[in-house]
């Protein structure tokens, strides 16, 4: 007992060590070069450039090396770890450098064979993909839900691996994210598994990402339903079975799988829907005792959710609508891209948060543009993830229409657009 | 250990109709009722049996390396073993010489055409497809049958997916030959269904015990052809697998690190899966006959450098 709690003690991240800064090196797909010489290129490269601000990605190399065989270099996640934006030494800090390739395929559908149909009950990628990569980066959140995250995964799999014994310590490998719609639960789960694909790859070739169509798992035939979902649990088995790959297995709107049974006695649900629920639950009891497999789930209505279901979901993470600050960042990232494709032209510097309170939000002509913005961001607050990432594109579409703009234009379109955006809002509230 | 598969035609068959090309042109069917009966295919009722009398009688005929005790199928040829593995199978060819670089080729676009015509994934035979679907191969069918009336033409839909398929195959076949002709190729995969780490089905071609030679002093690349599907044939391995709907067919060819081919995606981490149906074809050169032929044996020590490559096109099989 006290050995292994002394392992645990050692192998668990010790704060005061130097900050753990993780480089993903993104290998051109057609680049067929030894990890290990890449990563020496890399360790060089690094060793030029050992101070960086914050997150860094270099695309562009001096080395014809890295120019032939990489996409590009990034140091990413250092908000997660490091409060305050500083200076990094990266000779002091303790590297992990992830050389990865994407992979170009699109998901292929998981059937289940039933006797004369085929239903798509699955869809599923092979990690890292293509399809989600820049994810991660473009999800913004307060709290510190990402490093949350990652921190339950690592954990998880440092206790597998320590044989911890789940009889005393339990948990269940189940993540729920519960939020109001169009706060990125689902792009989060997709991000996370693409992330660990990449962070674990020196231990799982690659990742599978099985994101199951609840829907599709109920029968027509009364008692079926129960048996279809243990057949997609029997599917999921044979992936877990393969010890090289990362499982993450993805039930969105999982409410509908997990449907409180105590609502049941009301007698307004089938019984056909409580065998579901039990068969759910059974399995995911069943393969948490796989170490390479994490179960993602999302929901929007969390009080229609089986108590049992809740009660095995190790963390249980509301996402809720972003705050001003990550509006902001929101549209900065948007006005970023738009500046990158010249559709907003020219170029103009914009300030972070961050800057404009260092000086004291000042409007001067370097300010100026950013302090709009901020207006623009504090107005928006209450608007989901999901709308903000469009109002750009119906500011272009509703008041601008022209395939250049300057800053100060587009910036104005943006706040009508989202005064529009309101003014719909309570259009449609008077009406319910 | 079983060798045989449950149908095996006896030798008494009538063996009139001579069509060399019998394996690649019209893979034998698998069993009857197993799969449409085409208007192609004229002889209805067992004409399995009849089709096997060709194959054998041809291979009688053009490939004397195999015996008539093995034509006859009474006793249990050396030249390929299958394992009864649950899903895992295997069919061993031993060809009496070395083959050139080019015929091995040859043998994984054969067998590739002939696993996706067998697991449905193609309405017809490759060549027949191709047949249909370019005039410009003006090749008149044999016997006056009634393929040409088939309303290919007709159904645009169908006709359109048919001329894809084709088209990415005929991509697939023309880069194989050009990765074979810069590397060595020990392994292909031909993966069905699902994805590229877990297929449906594994079809493994072997090559690792190939000796190359060049053209004068190797083996005819057609004889070796023919050896393969009788194998293949005698091994029965298409019979038993239930009809599967269309799937995506993905190739994978492990080709040297090095080699320069910029079509085919280098999977660093790609591992042969485990999941699925597994079929290996093991093709291997035997006998005394090369002396100076380059025996692939010779640079195992390399072979880490060896790693999987990935044909950017997924064939997605189609029905009529």
């Amino acid at each position: 007992m006290d050995e292994a709690a002394g392992d645990l003690k050692q192998a668990l991240p010790n704060v005061c060590d130097s900050v753990q800064i993780h480089v993903e090196v993104h290998q051109k797909s057609n680049s067929t070069t030894k990890k290990e010489d890449i990563r020496l290129s890399v360790l060089k490269l690094l060793n030029r450039h050992n101070i960086v601000f914050g997150d860094y990605t270099w695309t562009e190399f001096d080395d014809g090396f890295l120019n032939n065989n990489v996409q590009s270099v990034s140091i990413v996640d250092t908000e997660l770890k490091l409060k305050e934006r500083q200076p990094i030494n990266l000779s002091k800090c303790n590297l992990s450098i992830h050389i990865f390739h994407l992979n170009d395929e699109g998901p292929s559908s998981e059937n289940l064979e039933e006797e004369n149909e085929d239903i798509v009950a699955a869809n599923h990628w092979v990690l890292p993909t293509v399809e989600f990569h820049g994810l991660w980066e473009s999800l913004v959140y307060d709290s510190e839900v990402k490093s949350h995250l990652l921190d339950y995964v690592m954990t998880t799999l440092l206790f597998s691996d320590k044989n911890v014994d789940s009889n005393l310590i339990s948990w269940n490998r189940v993540v729920l994210l519960h939020g109001p719609p169009g706060t990125g639960k689902t792009s989060l789960c997709k991000a996370l598994a693409q992330k660990l694909a990449i962070r674990l790859s020196y231990r799982y070739r690659y990742g599978q990402l099985i994101e199951i169509n609840s829907h599709s798992l109920f029968s027509k035939w009364f008692s079926e339903s129960g048996k279809l979902v243990t057949k997609m649990f029997q599917k999921i088995q044979e992936f877990i079975d393969d010890k090289d790959a990362l499982v993450f297995v993805l039930i969105d709107e999982v409410e509908s799988l997990t449907a409180a049974r105590s609502a049941f006695r009301a007698g307004t649900e089938p019984s056909d829907a409580i065998r579901v629920v039990n068969a759910v639950l059974t399995q995911i009891d069943q393969i948490k005792r796989y170490p390479n497999v994490v179960i993602l789930t999302t929901s929007n209505i969390t009080e229609k959710i089986d108590m049992a279901f809740v009660d095995r979901a190790d963390i249980k993470q509301y996402i809720g609508p972003p705050s001003a600050a990550a509006v902001f960042r929101i549209y900065f990232s948007c006005l970023e891209e738009l500046m990158k494709r010249q559709i907003i032209y020219p170029r103009q510097q914009l300030l972070t948060l961050r800057e404009l309170e260092m000086i004291g939000y000042v409007e001067n002509n370097v300010s100026r543009l950013s302090l709009v913005l901020k207006d623009i961001a504090w107005k928006s607050e209450g608007l989901s993830g999901r709308v903000l990432r469009k109002l750009p594109f119906l500011a272009h579409a509703l008041y601008i229409q022209c395939p250049s703009v300057t800053m100060a234009t587009f910036l104005q379109a943006l706040s009508l657009v989202v005064d529009k955006q309101f003014e719909e809002r309570m259009k449609l509230a008077d009406c319910s | 250990m079983a060798l045989w598969g449950s149908g095996l035609p006896g030798p008494e068959a009538e063996g009139a109709r001579s069509s060399h090309d019998a394996p690649r042109r019209r893979p034998f069917k698998s069993g009857p009722g197993l799969r449409r009966q085409r208007p192609r295919q004229k002889m209805a009722g067992p004409g399995r049996q009849e089709r096997t009398a060709d194959l054998l009688q041809s291979e009688t005929v053009e490939a004397p390396a195999v015996t008539p005790a093995l034509a006859v199928g009474r006793s249990g040829p050396a030249a390929f073993s299958s394992s009864q593995g649950s899903g895992c199978r295997s069919v061993s060819v031993v060809f009496p010489g070395s083959v050139t670089q080019q015929g091995c080729c040859r043998f994984a676009c054969e067998l590739l055409k002939h696993v996706l015509y067998q697991r449905h994934q193609l309405p017809l035979p490759y060549e027949q497809l191709a047949c249909f679907y370019r005039r410009a191969l003006p090749r008149q069918p044999q016997d006056g049958d009634a393929v040409k009336k088939k309303p290919h033409t007709t159904d645009s839909g169908s006709s359109r997916k048919g001329q894809q398929v084709l088209k990415e195959l005929e991509g697939v076949f023309w880069h194989l030959e050009a990765l074979f002709n810069l590397t060595l190729v020990p392994r292909i995969l031909i993966l069905l269904g699902g994805n590229a780490m877990s297929p449906k089905e594994l079809y493994e071609i072997n090559l690792e015990g190939i000796s190359v030679g060049n053209a004068e002093e190797s083996l005819q690349t057609p004889s070796c052809v023919r050896k393969i599907f009788h194998s293949l044939f005698l091994s029965d391995v298409f019979s038993e697998l239930q009809v599967v709907p269309v799937m995506g067919t993905i190739v994978m060819v492990q080709g040297h690190r090095d080699c320069g081919i910029d079509w085919f995606r280098p999977k660093l981490n790609y591992k042969v899966p485990m999941r699925g149906r597994k079929l290996t074809v093991n093709l291997s050169c035997g006998g005394n006959g090369s002396a100076g032929a380059s025996s692939q044996q010779g640079v195992t020590s390399a072979w880490d450098n060896y790693i999987w490559f990935q044909a950017p096109v997924t064939v997605k099989g189609f029905h009529e």
